[in-house]
């Protein structure tokens, strides 16, 4: 059997390798073969100099890259704390209502992204849902809320929630209740249960749940354009810029690249320490 | 049952990487018997039936089902089928569908599937409403009824069972024991059962194979094995025993610790001059004979001791002496005759030396 | 260790909340959409469903419609076969690159989904491929057909494999057993894959943008309108695609319910 088993899982993985490889992982050599190309050239068959590379660090492209993380890692910080509690009561308190919570989230995630950051533009902007009917009535408004930082970091943590909650609520659900109620009885405090116990066995929830808002939020870039305006460009958003206004395909590749490359390093590094059998249910 | 084999394996070997699951096992199953293979987990039980069953491929070794090498036949080609531990039952076909299920796979037409997988829920005492059940509609022993009855339409030359009792409670399990060595002699077929339960092994089985780290151990009636193990570990294995490290000098004298051992009475036991060997007894041979009432005949063979404790067990009563050299020994009595000692009172212990055995060797 | 009866209706006030805020804008996009100005202000003073007629009437979103349901479509019954596949290695069988399989198809899932579609749009101008709806496709497929393959092997995760073995020990084949065993068994996780690849597909909006070539989704000509400034068809367009995918969505949901309505009826 275990001869067997070996080639279906050879022949099953084909048709996925064959469109991974084709079409993920055949793009990113050509982006990394564009990012060593001389500015602004439409192909590969050129000789290689690492001048885009030159051109991103004298262009001080690395504050977009800092924005992008430090935003970022605030988006996850705030999420984890928003969303414990309620992973927490979705595993081990709510009985029906889990599934509801479960099914709303997930429908708002069918809505495309646009529309939901657009429809937070009709709520905060001057004569929105939240001004316009202060105005109304109180008489006194205010100049709307959008177009700085921190609505960004709110836009990040409203799109990404569903992707914080559910590998939460997933680790918690591991952490077997005796162990909680053994601690107890053996005297420990609320705050020593969490962490000794919740904190340690959902660590694989914890990981995957930042690992996938830091990543996304990383390289997310409606936000900041449509909430944002113009108060802060993100590092995605000037690989876009490259590509299209610029006409720079190197320079927007070695832009990129800096970006795969963090991302990527966080994403391996990460999901190499998770089981990802255990955390999906895996029974023998 | 006849003497015509049926199965043999020869120089079988398994392993899995550095691991060695199965040493060179040897075995002839009979036509028709009920054959229990039991052992501790990890003793390669799992791994045995799996290869004979063709779920597995054997390192080295032949496997042969009448005269015919199978060991190379995928397992959808094996004649042979399995009861799993998990039973197997698919949940999302009927009860009806299940039993069916061998008879579709071979071609057979659906009237007739229907007309025998009726017929094979009468023979498991299931009443034929549950032809249209769902699995998940059973209880616990009709499902193992219906894995049974799924197994039987397969019209398998033998059938395997992988611990199927295993996650049923205490009653239902001696319950189902019964009907299995009833359905064992209705239908004829052989059966080789595994399990780590030698409770389960001795009630239903002809023959019991004890296996011990990829080793088969003793082959033997479930009777012999008991009262006549070839070794400590089988001893051991097949419930609460006295043993006592023997000894013959090169003289031929026969040394053993704090046991009284007449010389005529040890000359009986047949150890050679220079042999090492463990004497066993069971508890329930063994009987204090300080008591008045001792009653019986008279023991061959004493141990002094002090009692520790009296257990309760239900039909009879046990007790913990500790012997002369400090270890711990075992009597069992009937309840009636209950021995009413105190502990720390001296007691000695005495049996017959047709009531116990020797294992030669270390 | 019970929460006590405070702590409960705290939580479930907050769960409440939560949902509260995840559906606010579209409340907001809801009220626009039926607002007779052309320039939005709240509160809305006169309502009016001219916009709907209008964007009913237009061949433009009619064409959008068109296209984003052939991309949902086509991405849905390819990821579902590839998600079929993939979820067997990625959680049935015990196969010696297993981890590293698991590792990459989680990849394109954390890949900034702009980068991934600028990639393949260099990767199609290296190979002469001019951009369409069909290389939209593609590019979903990259992004949604791991998705379907994490849906179901969660299935495959729960599914026993000696039910497997104990039907290729009755007789059957490879293709006997799947058909018999492990499609009936992961057809449940391999509908709603192919529900979450359809309304992400139809959702999806930064694969497009740089995929679609002279084609548009929906998602695509909704950005570039919000982007462009206030255009009142764009909440009334936003509302109708929302509603288009709750359709489908509650379709598949009762779909089931009324099967076996239908088929108890039928037995009758």
């Amino acid at each position: 059997m275990e001869r067997l088993d070996r080639r279906l899982g050879a022949l099953t993985a084909t048709p996925m390798l064959v469109l991974l490889g084709l079409c993920f992982l055949a793009p990113l050599a050509v982006v990394a073969g564009f990012s060593v190309m001389p500015s602004k050239v439409f192909d590969l068959w050129h000789q290689p100099d690492f001048s885009a590379y030159a051109e991103l660090l004298r262009q001080g492209y690395w504050k977009s890259l800092a924005w992008s993380l430090g935003m970022a890692l605030a988006s996850t910080l705030i999420l984890l704390v928003l969303c414990w509690p309620l992973a927490y009561a979705m595993a081990k308190v709510y009985r029906r209502f889990t599934l509801i919570l479960t099914i709303g989230v997930v429908m708002s995630l069918f809505v495309s992204e646009n529309i939901r950051l657009f429809g937070w533009v009709l709520t905060l902007m001057k004569g929105g849902l939240i001004e316009g009917y202060l105005r109304h009535w109180t008489g006194t408004g205010f100049d709307g809320l959008l177009y700085n930082m921190p609505v960004i970091v709110f836009g990040l943590v409203y799109v990404y929630l569903p992707f914080m909650l559910f590998p939460l609520a997933q680790g918690i659900s591991m952490v077997p209740d005796d162990a909680r109620q053994a601690a107890a009885d053996l005297g420990a405090s609320r705050a020593r249960i969490l962490w000794e116990i919740d904190l340690p066995l959902a660590a694989p929830g914890i990981v995957v749940g930042c690992l996938l808002t830091f990543v996304l939020a990383t390289g997310a870039v409606a936000e900041s354009k449509l909430l944002g305006g113009q108060a802060v460009i993100v590092i995605a958003d000037e690989v876009e810029t490259a590509f299209t206004y610029g006409q720079d395909w190197p320079l927007g590749s070695a832009l990129a690249m800096v970006l795969i490359a963090i991302v990527g390093a966080i994403a391996i590094v990460g999901v190499n320490r998770v089981d990802l059998d255990a955390i999906m249910g895996r029974r023998r | 049952m006849s003497e015509k084999t049926i199965l043999q394996i020869a120089g079988l070997y398994k392993r899995f990487g550095d691991f060695t699951a199965l040493h060179s096992i040897d075995l002839k199953v009979r036509e028709g018997e009920f054959l229990a293979i039991v052992g501790p987990s990890g003793s390669g039980k799992t791994t045995l039936i799996r290869l004979f069953v063709g779920m597995d491929e054997p390192t080295d070794g032949t496997i042969w089902l009448r005269g015919q090498r199978i060991d190379t036949v995928p397992a959808n080609k094996r004649p042979t089928c399995m009861v799993f531990q998990s039973l197997a039952l698919f949940p999302h076909m009927t009860v009806g569908r299940n039993i069916e299920f061998p008879l579709k796979v071979a071609g057979v037409d659906p009237a007739q599937r229907r007309e025998r997988a009726l017929e094979l829920l009468d023979l498991l005492r299931l009443p034929r409403e549950y032809y249209a059940k769902r699995i998940h509609q059973c209880s616990g022993g009709e499902r193992q009824r219906v894995a049974l009855a799924r197994a039987l339409a397969f019209d398998p030359e033998i059938l395997f069972f992988d611990e199927p009792l295993s996650a049923l409670d205490f009653r239902l399990r001696k319950t189902l024991e019964k009907e299995l060595k009833d359905l064992h002699a209705r239908t004829g077929k052989t059966f080789v059962y595994i399990t780590h339960s030698l409770e389960e092994a001795m009630a239903m089985s002809d023959r019991i194979a004890i296996m011990r780290a990829g080793r088969f151990e003793q082959i033997a009636p479930a009777d012999e094995i008991y009262s006549r193990p070839v070794s400590r570990f089988v001893a051991e294995f097949m419930g609460e025993v006295n043993l006592f490290p023997v000894r013959a000098d090169d003289d031929g004298v026969i040394r053993a610790d704090g046991l009284a051992l007449d010389p005529a009475v040890a000359a009986r036991l047949g150890l050679h001059a220079g042999e090492a060997g463990t004497l066993m007894v069971r508890p329930e041979n063994v009987a204090m004979v300080n008591r008045s009432d001792a009653g019986g005949a008279a023991p061959e063979i004493t141990i002094g001791g002090h009692l520790r404790a009296e257990y309760n067990l239900g039909s009879r009563l046990q007790y913990e002496v500790e012997g002369p050299s400090g270890q711990r020994l075992t009597v069992e009595t009937l309840r009636e005759n209950r021995f009413g000692g105190a502990p720390g009172d001296a007691v000695t212990l005495g049996w017959t030396l047709d009531r116990c055995h020797v294992i030669h060797g270390d | 260790m019970e929460p006590s009866r405070l702590s409960r209706a705290g939580l479930l006030l907050y769960g409440i909340l939560t949902l509260g805020f995840l559906y606010l804008p579209l409340v907001a996009v809801g009220f626009a959409s039926v607002s007779k100005a052309r320039y939005l202000s709240f509160p809305i003073r006169r309502y009016d469903t001219g916009w709907y007629a209008e964007a009913m009437a237009s061949d433009t979103v009619r064409d959008l419609l068109l296209i984003s349901l052939k991309v949902a479509g086509l991405v849905t019954v390819i990821s579902m076969i590839v998600g079929f596949f993939g979820a067997l290695a990625f959680a049935r069988y015990q196969w010696r690159f297993r981890g590293l399989f698991q590792k990459l198809i989680l990849l394109p899932i954390f890949f900034p989904q702009t980068v991934l579609g600028l990639a393949l749009l260099m990767w199609f101008n290296a190979l002469g491929v001019v951009p369409s709806w069909h290389t939209a496709v593609v590019a979903h497929l990259v992004w949604i057909s791991p998705i379907a393959t994490l849906i179901i092997a969660i299935r495959a995760y729960s599914f026993d494999p000696t039910l497997e073995e104990a039907a290729r020990d009755m007789g059957c084949s490879t293709l006997q057993i799947l058909r018999e065993i492990t499609i009936p068994l992961l057809m449940p996780g391999v509908i709603s894959a192919g529900l979450f690849a359809f309304l992400l597909s139809w959702g999806n909006f930064p694969l497009s943008l740089f995929t679609t070539g002279a084609d548009s989704t929906l998602p695509e000509w909704l950005y570039a309108k919000m982007v462009a400034g206030y255009s009142p068809l764009v909440p009334t367009v936003g509302v109708l695609s929302v509603v288009a995918s709750a359709v489908l969505l509650a379709v598949a949901l009762l779909a089931p319910t009324l099967v076996r309505l239908w088929r108890r009826n039928a037995a009758d």
